[in-house]
Parts: structure tokens; C-alpha cells; sequence
């Protein structure tokens, strides 16, 4: 009798523990609309409110969707993005940088293949500059649909350049003779935050791709034939400990974060600092005018295209789990339509992919000029950080904050890479 | 009634839900984490590839993993001198008749950076150790030492003493706190009569104070070094390992592969590893514990 009603007690417990978990999935689709989950990288209060707008404006003109909107930051979303893709409330529409970041979401088959919607739809296709395109898609087939055109440019302190009688350098050597004077003149020539090592990176994205065959480069980069042998990824980095070495670099780079470096270049405590366009419009903010810009220098010796500008695009990937692959690519159009780029620059300044969108009317006049400069680029050097394997990545990552404090040599750090480029040869099917 | 509690069956019903939620939340992990790492994979592909042990022959031929392992002991042992040994004296200071008055307002001064969030204490820091306009350095300019001065989290030899120092100053207060309340259960009765036989304070701190906290040295002294090999939070917020992989320690190596190169197999490998070394830490305390108590 007794183990009966221990066991009609068990029971009743049972009973109230599933209860608990199972209450909470019922009330979200309580309306018969349709809901999109839209994963963006933005939530600064400067930023979130573009998108927030454009979200309702979409949700008044489409009032079957409803937009679920969330925001991850820079840095956490290349972990999140990841486990979210795990789970199983992947969202429809996410962020994701291009080249490799986003080609292994397409091996992993968790990106859907866009080439039909754009195919279908020849006026949106062609409203993108196609170097913005191109960089996101893979065999052929393109996973992605660019928000922002990124590039990465020295700015400098025109006070600074002017007082020395210094002029933008077009080559090299030219950039090793300014930095030289202005070493010499008691100015502290670069600025760079590399607490995050993406920002050391950014000059070795530029430097790998001016250096090496474009073709040797890009079967290196792919995770099924890499293997780094080429002299010129040493000379990259020979080239940039030079700078650390001769002192051009401002002090204590490891230990500096980029957005405080930013703030010590505004205050005028740098004559150069090597930022993407996006930030063109704060450093207009705070040098009103007094500044010029310049892409990375030619190199006369490099085997790679000296055309080419670093820089790559971003923006979002459709979730191949998506149930509502048409409203995404609606929402897609509607978020890359003319209008809503126009707006995207004139709002938050940045560099828009849309053909005509980033213009002197709408844009900073600089910003303009950069987008200008990526269009009539032979090509793009996209993020190295980014276009290579992730396990490649982070070998360059975490010994370029050592090339730069001494303690390994480019040789070094070459050998690593190419062992762990072997290692994921073998991994990637 | 009596044969009720004789009953085997039913006590082990009374048992169940107990068990199953250990069973589920506790063992089963370990399981599949051990499982898991004979597998490569990754979290948003579907496949899993046998790869046998492949992974731990990888882990002990990885020089980051010994770095890790360095880290990890270096953790352990200044917590252990900092920590155990500094909240030892800490609290006997304290617990001494003429400071006992100030007592409350030492104790809470020295607690409250435990309760701070590890975000916020990492952050802080940061700025505290910050080459250009940190205080460290700053202090070190004011006296006269500025060849002292240093960019501490942004060279490979410090960094991980800087990292170390934070987690002592964050944690030395909690411990105090715990010894304290020990030193309070011990009778007054035996100092008085340590003080009438002429024992000095020094003294009567070796023979009456530390044998009657014996076993809170004991909870002590395991608290933080299986912490120093969980330690985690603090190295992710403040250095992620750099300078290079200089501060690395086995929690952020776990996280560098599950999350950043996508090898969840080789992260449960190093979940593996972490288990069997806390494991191994624990059952020696408890080894410890049980002949502590046979002593009393």
C-alpha cells in the first residue's frame, strides 16, 4: 500500500518538474504571422536605432512578418555565432563577415545558397558594386548579401604632416622616408592599439597580399591546399617588425587597445593610424577637416598586385533551417534597397556596397573617395584573419602580438603556420 | 512500520530523484564529454568523425597545453601562499584583542572585492596595470622608480603574475573571512591559559590557533588551488591568453578550441584532462580530511 502511494508520489513529481520545463514554448506564435529572426553585430546606442528603424518600416509595409531583432558585439558574436548555429533556434537572418568566416557555414551546409534570388531578381543583383559580391560567395554561388563595404586606410594628422612638410607616400619606401622624418622630428610616426591582435593583423592582411602571388596567395588561404611556403609571407612579416623595430610604432602596442589608441590619435598624440572607412566619420568628428587618408603603400618588390585594396565586405547569410527563405530575401532587399543604403550612410556614415549610395551628397567627402578607390581596386585583400582557416587564424593571431614584443622571429612563426595549415588540410574534407 | 524501513526498495525509490538528477546532470556530462573527445566535430555541422585518441596524443605533444599546465600550478601555488597563508595571518591579526574593535570594519573592507563582478574587477584592472595612464605605474613614477614601470599585461613574462596578482586581491578577503569565523569557535579559555604560562602571541598563534583550524586550512587550501585549475573568467576578460599564448590556462585553451578553431572533440579532450585533475585534487582531500579528523 505504502509503495504505491510513494510511487503515485513520484509520479505527481514527475509530473511537475516536466510541467515546468515544457511551459514556456506556447505563447510566441500566438498570432499567425510569420516571424523572422534577424541576428545583427550592432547594439551601440549610435548604431541599434538605424536598424531599429528600418525594422519597423519593413513591419508597417509587410504586416504578416514580424522581425525579432537581436544584438551580439564584435568579439562575442564570433563565439555565439557558432553555438546559436548548434542550436535549435537558429535565427533566419545572421551576421557574418565573408570569405572563409562565412564559406564554413557553407560547407557545414548551414548557409543557404542565395545564387537563385539574385538570379531572379537581376535589378538587385546589379545594384551591388560586384566586388562587394563576390568576396561572400564560394564555388561559384554566392551565401551572402553584403551590408557595409569595408576598407582599410592610413589616415593622418594633417598638422602634423603639414608642420614637417611631409606628403601622403604612394610607394614603400616613400612610407619608410616619412616615418623617418617624423621619428627623427620627435613625433610618434604610428598609432596602434594591438591589445586585440586583429589590429596588427590588418597591416599583415595588406602586406601578405601585396607580397605574395595572387594565385599562390588564394590556394593558400583555402583550407584544402594551404601550406604558406611562399618567401613572401616571411618578408610580410620581416617587414612589419621593421616598423616595431626602427620605433615607429607608439609604445606598449600589446598592452593599448584600438579604441584608446583612437582617442590618443585625436588628441593629436600620432601623425598616422590605420583605420577601416567605417571610422572615417569619427575621425571627421574630432579632426574637423584636418586630415588626409591613403590606401596602403605600393611595394616594389611584391609578388602580389599592387592594386588591390585591403578590405572586405560584411553582412548577413540566410540560415539554411530557415522556413521563410522568400520573406528573408524580402527583408534582404528591403534592407539593401537604394533608399535604405542612402539612409544607412547619411545616418551612421558608413561605406555602403550599393552602386551610387555612397556619393559626396550623402557621404563624407572622404568616405566617398574610399569607396571610390575599392571600386576601381583591382581586388580585395580580405581580413587575414577572416579569409583563412579559423585554426590558421589564430597561429597568426596570438604570435603577432610576439612579433611585435621581440620574442618570436618571422621564421618562427611561418613554421607554425604551416604546420597547422597541414593539419587542417588533412581535416577538411 | 519497521519492515517499511527495512524495505530496500522502497529506500532506494526514496533515492531516485535524487539520483536521477545527479545521474542526468552530473555523470551523464562526464560521459559524453569523455565520448566526445574521441570524435573530431564541431558545434553547427552535422557529422562526427572517429578519430580514437588522437586528441590526447595531440594534447601532450602541444606546447600550449604545458604553458596551460604552468599557468595553472603558478595559479595554485601563489593562491595558496597568498590566499591560504595570507588569510591565515590576516585573520589572526584581527582576531588579536587590540585590533578586534576595528574588527568589522577591516573584515568588510577586505570582502567586498569578492563580491564584485569579475567583469567589472577585470576591467578595472585593466586600467589599473594600463602602461600609459594606469595607476600602477603611476605610483611607480611618483617614487622615483619609473624604470619599474612597465607594460604588465602587455609583456609575456608578466602578464600572468599580473593576472595571478588580481585574483589574490580579489580573493585573499574571502578566505580571511572563512578563517575568521573558524578562529572565532576557538575557546578563549585556551589563550588565557597559554597567556598565564608565559606564552607569547606568536606562541600560542603556532600551538593553539593553527592545529584548532586545521580543518579549515584543509577546506581552504583545496577551495583554491581546484579554483586555480578551473581559473577561467579572469584570464578571458583580461588578457584571452595573450600576450601570444603567454597567460593561457587549461579554461581559456578549452574555450580557444571549442568556440574560436572549432575543434569540439580537442575541447572535450582538455575538459577530460581538467576533470582528472580536480578529481585527483579532491580525492586526496578528502583523503586529507578523514585523517584530520582521526588526529581530533
Amino acid at each position: 500500500m505504502r509503495t504505491k502511494i510513494l510511487i503515485v508520489c513520484m509520479l505527481m513529481l514527475a509530473l511537475v518538474i516536466t510541467g515546468c520545463s515544457s511551459s514556456t514554448s506556447s505563447n510566441e506564435d500566438e498570432s499567425d504571422k510569420i516571424v523572422l529572426k534577424f541576428l545583427h553585430k550592432w547594439p551601440q546606442p549610435q548604431y541599434a536605432p538605424y536598424f531599429e528603424e528600418v525594422v519597423k518600416e519593413f513591419e508597417s509595409q509587410n504586416p504578416d512578418i514580424k522581425i525579432k531583432m537581436e544584438a551580439i558585439a564584435d568579439e562575442p558574436i564570433k563565439d555565439k555565432l557558432r553555438v546559436i548555429l548548434g542550436g535549435s533556434e537558429v535565427p533566419d537572418i545572421m551576421f557574418s563577415w565573408s570569405g572563409e568566416f562565412a564559406r564554413k557555414f557553407v560547407r557545414a551546409d548551414a548557409a543557404l545558397d542565395l545564387t537563385p534570388y539574385l538570379e531572379e531578381d537581376a535589378a538587385w543583383k546589379d545594384s551591388f558594386i560586384p566586388a562587394s559580391l563576390q568576396p561572400f560567395s564560394s564555388d561559384g554561388k554566392n551565401y551572402g548579401i553584403p551590408l557595409r563595404f569595408n576598407g582599410k586606410f592610413f589616415v593622418y594628422n594633417k598638422e602634423i604632416f603639414d608642420k614637417h612638410g611631409l606628403q601622403a607616400p604612394k610607394t614603400w619606401d616613400e612610407f619608410l622616408d616619412v616615418l623617418d622624418t617624423l621619428k627623427e622630428e620627435g613625433e610618434t610616426p604610428l598609432m596602434l592599439g594591438n591589445e586585440s591582435p586583429w589590429a596588427a593583423i590588418h597591416y599583415l592582411t595588406g602586406l601578405n597580399q601585396k607580397m605574395v602571388d595572387q594565385e599562390v596567395r588564394m590556394n593558400d588561404y583555402n583550407p584544402r591546399s594551404g601550406e604558406f611556403t611562399d618567401s613572401g609571407y616571411v618578408k610580410a612579416m620581416e617587414m612589419l617588425a621593421e616598423l616595431n623595430e626602427k620605433g615607429y610604432f607608439m609604445d606598449n602596442v600589446n598592452s593599448s587597445s584600438h579604441d584608446m589608441v583612437k582617442q590618443m590619435f585625436f588628441a593629436g598624440k600620432g601623425a598616422m593610424f590605420y583605420v577601416e572607412l567605417e571610422e572615417f566619420q569619427d575621425v571627421e568628428n574630432a579632426l574637423k577637416g584636418n586630415w588626409g587618408f591613403f590606401p596602403m603603400p605600393s611595394i616594389a618588390d611584391g609578388n602580389g598586385s599592387q592594386k588591390y585594396i585591403t578590405g572586405a565586405p560584411d553582412g548577413f547569410i540566410v540560415s539554411s533551417k530557415t522556413k521563410h527563405p522568400k520573406e528573408a530575401i524580402e527583408f534582404l532587399k528591403f534592407l539593401t534597397s537604394k533608399e535604405n543604403s542612402l539612409k544607412l550612410v547619411k545616418d551612421i556614415g558608413w561605406p555602403s556596397p550599393i552602386e551610387g549610395a555612397t556619393n559626396p551628397d550623402t557621404a563624407l567627402k572622404q568616405v566617398a573617395e574610399g569607396v571610390d578607390y575599392m571600386k576601381q581596386a583591382e581586388g580585395m585583400a580580405e581580413w587575414l584573419d577572416t579569409d583563412v582557416h579559423a585554426k590558421v587564424a589564430d597561429v597568426y593571431l596570438s604570435n603577432i602580438q610576439l612579433l611585435l614584443d621581440g620574442s618570436k622571429s618571422p621564421e618562427e612563426i611561418i613554421k607554425e603556420v604551416q604546420a597547422v595549415a597541414k593539419q587542417v588540410q588533412s581535416e577538411v574534407e | 512500520m519497521k519492515e517499511t524501513y527495512r524495505n530496500g526498495r522502497t529506500a532506494f525509490l526514496f533515492i531516485l530523484p535524487a539520483l536521477l538528477l545527479i545521474l542526468f546532470i552530473v555523470f551523464l556530462p562526464i560521459v559524453l564529454n569523455l565520448y566526445n573527445s574521441f570524435f573530431r566535430w564541431n558545434s553547427f555541422e552535422a557529422g562526427k568523425t572517429f578519430v580514437g585518441f588522437d586528441y590526447y596524443v595531440r594534447l601532450f605533444k602541444d606546447p600550449v597545453f604545458f604553458t596551460a599546465l604552468k599557468n595553472n600550478s603558478l595559479y595554485a601555488i601563489i593562491s595558496l601562499i597568498c590566499q591560504v597563508g595570507g588569510g591565515i595571518i590576516i585573520a589572526a591579526i584581527l582576531e588579536d584583542k587590540l585590533i578586534r574593535r576595528f574588527q568589522p570594519f577591516f573584515r568588510t573592507v577586505f570582502f567586498i572585492p569578492s563580491v564584485i563582478s569579475i567583469a567589472v574587477v577585470g576591467l578595472m584592472w585593466q586600467l589599473i596595470y594600463n602602461p600609459e595612464i594606469g595607476l600602477v605605474n603611476g605610483v611607480l613614477n611618483v617614487i622615483g622608480q619609473s624604470e619599474w614601470a612597465h607594460s604588465w599585461l602587455g609583456d609575456s613574462k608578466t602578464a600572468i603574475y599580473a593576472v595571478v596578482a588580481v585574483s589574490q586581491w580579489q580573493y585573499t578577503g574571502y578566505m580571511t573571512m572563512l578563517f575568521l569565523i573558524a578562529m572565532q569557535k576557538i575557546p578563549m579559555e585556551y589563550y588565557e591559559a597559554a597567556m598565564i604560562d608565559g606564552a607569547s602571541k606568536i606562541n600560542s598563534f603556532f600551538h593553539i590557533t593553527l592545529p584548532q583550524i586545521k580543518e579549515m586550512i584543509l577546506v581552504g587550501s583545496v577551495i583554491t588551488v581546484i579554483g586555480a585549475f578551473k581559473v577561467f573568467d579572469e584570464v578571458y576578460v583580461m588578457t584571452f591568453g595573450g600576450p601570444g599564448r603567454s597567460t593561457e590556462v587549461l579554461g581559456t585553451m578549452l574555450y580557444r578550441s571549442a568556440f574560436r578553431n572549432d575543434e569540439m572533440g580537442y575541447a572535450s579532450t582538455i575538459g577530460t584532462i581538467i576533470f582528472i585533475i580536480t578529481l585527483t585534487l579532491s580525492l586526496i582531500q578528502m583523503k586529507l580530511g578523514k585523517s584530520g579528523q582521526e588526529v581530533e
